[in-house]
C-alpha cells in the first residue's frame, strides 16, 4: 500500500503550485499600474477637471513638464469649502495662491536651465478645476509666460459631457 | 481495494476552490483600483510664447482671426457664446453650433489652410473654466460618430490676455 501512494501521488506532488506566485505577481502588477499613473501625472483629487470629447490622451509622452494643479477644497460630498482656488501639490506640498506663484515658477524655469534643458521644450500642464475661474487660468499662465515657459497643455477628462 | 479506488475518486472530484477564489479576488481588486485610477486624461497643446515680442509684419497671418467670445453671468456660468458678432446662446447646443460654424469657415478638414488659421478665445474672467475647455474641443475638431478618431479642425489657439473685472 505504502508502494502504491508513493508511486501513484508521487507523481503529482512534483508539480509546484502556481497559485501563490500568481498571487504575488497579480499584487506587483497592480501596485506597480497604481503607482505609475500617479507619477505620471502628479494628479491631485482636489482638482475635479473639466470633461471634453475631444480631449484624448497624448500619444507621444512629454519628456519635460511642470504640472499646475489648480483646484478648490471640497467636502466629501463634492461641494466647494472655499470660495478660492488653490495652487496644489506645487510648492512643498503647500497649497498657495495661484498668482502668488511667480517667484516659484522662475525658480522651475531656473531648475531647468541649471539641467541645461530647453525651456521651450518644458511643457506646463495646466490640471485646472471646471470652476476656477478662467481669468485665474490666464494669469497663471501669464506668470508662466514671464517665467519663460512657452508650451502649454490644458487637461480634460475625456468623455462625452454629462 | 475497490473500495478504496472508489473513494479516491470521490476526493478527487472535490474541487479545491480556494485557489480559484483568491485569483477571482485578486483580479476583482486589481480592475476596480485601475478603473478607479487610470481615467483617461488628455491634453489640449497651446503654444503661447510670451507676448512681449512683435512678430515680424512678413509672417502675417493670411487670415484675420476667428473670434469666440464667452460672457459669463456673475456667478461664472456661461450667459452667451458668441461666434464673431453672432450669439450662439449657451449650453451643449451653444458649443455644437460652435463646431458646425468653424466647420463651414474652413470648408474641409485637414485642408493645409487650417494651418494658417487661428482662433481668438475671449473669455471674461470669472467664467467657469469648463467652458473654456469646451470652446477650445469645439475649435479644434470633433469626434467621428463612426470611426471615434478625432477630426481637427484649427489646432492654433489663442486667448485674449484677461481683463480684470472693476
Amino acid at each position: 500500500m505504502a508502494k502504491r501512494d508513493r508511486s501513484s501521488s508521487g507523481a503529482p506532488a512534483a508539480e509546484i503550485d502556481m497559485t501563490p506566485m500568481i498571487d504575488i505577481v497579480f499584487q506587483l502588477i497592480a501596485f506597480f499600474m497604481v503607482i505609475t499613473n500617479f507619477e505620471q501625472t502628479q494628479a491631485d483629487e482636489r482638482v475635479k477637471l473639466p470633461r471634453d470629447a475631444l480631449a484624448k490622451p497624448a500619444e507621444v509622452k512629454v519628456e519635460h513638464q511642470v504640472v499646475l494643479n489648480v483646484g478648490f477644497y471640497r467636502d466629501m460630498k463634492g461641494e466647494k469649502t472655499d470660495a478660492q482656488p488653490w495652487l496644489f501639490n506645487f510648492v512643498d506640498g503647500e497649497p498657495v495662491l495661484p498668482l502668488s506663484s511667480g517667484s516659484q515658477l522662475k525658480k522651475e524655469a531656473k531648475l531647468f536651465a541649471n539641467k541645461q534643458i530647453d525651456i521651450k521644450d518644458v511643457v506646463v500642464k495646466v490640471r485646472a478645476d471646471s470652476e476656477v475661474q478662467t481669468g485665474i487660468v490666464q494669469e497663471l499662465i501669464k506668470l508662466c509666460q514671464d517665467a519663460g515657459f512657452e508650451k502649454f497643455a490644458m487637461s480634460a477628462m475625456s468623455g462625452p459631457e454629462e | 481495494m475497490a473500495r478504496r479506488r472508489k473513494q479516491s475518486k470521490g476526493e478527487k472530484l472535490e474541487t479545491n476552490m480556494s485557489a480559484m477564489i483568491d485569483i477571482v479576488f485578486q483580479l476583482l481588486i486589481f480592475f476596480m483600483l485601475t478603473l478607479k485610477i487610470v481615467e483617461p486624461e488628455g491634453d489640449f497643446n497651446i503654444n503661447m510664447p510670451a507676448q512681449g515680442t512683435p512678430t515680424n509684419p512678413s509672417d502675417d497671418p493670411p487670415f484675420p482671426d476667428i473670434k469666440v467670445k464667452l460672457r459669463a453671468n456673475s456667478d461664472g456660468t456661461l450667459a452667451r457664446l458668441e461666434f464673431g458678432t453672432r450669439n450662439l446662446g449657451n449650453g451643449p447646443a451653444a458649443f455644437e453650433q460652435l463646431n458646425i460654424e468653424i466647420l463651414k469657415v474652413i470648408g474641409r478638414p485637414g485642408d493645409p489652410i487650417t494651418k494658417d488659421m487661428a482662433v481668438e478665445i475671449d473669455a471674461d474672467y470669472q467664467l467657469h473654466f469648463s467652458n473654456v475647455i469646451n470652446a477650445v474641443g469645439a475649435c479644434t475638431g470633433r469626434v467621428d460618430k463612426r470611426s471615434g478618431k478625432v477630426v481637427k479642425y484649427i489646432e492654433k489657439i489663442k486667448f485674449k490676455p484677461p481683463t480684470i473685472p472693476g
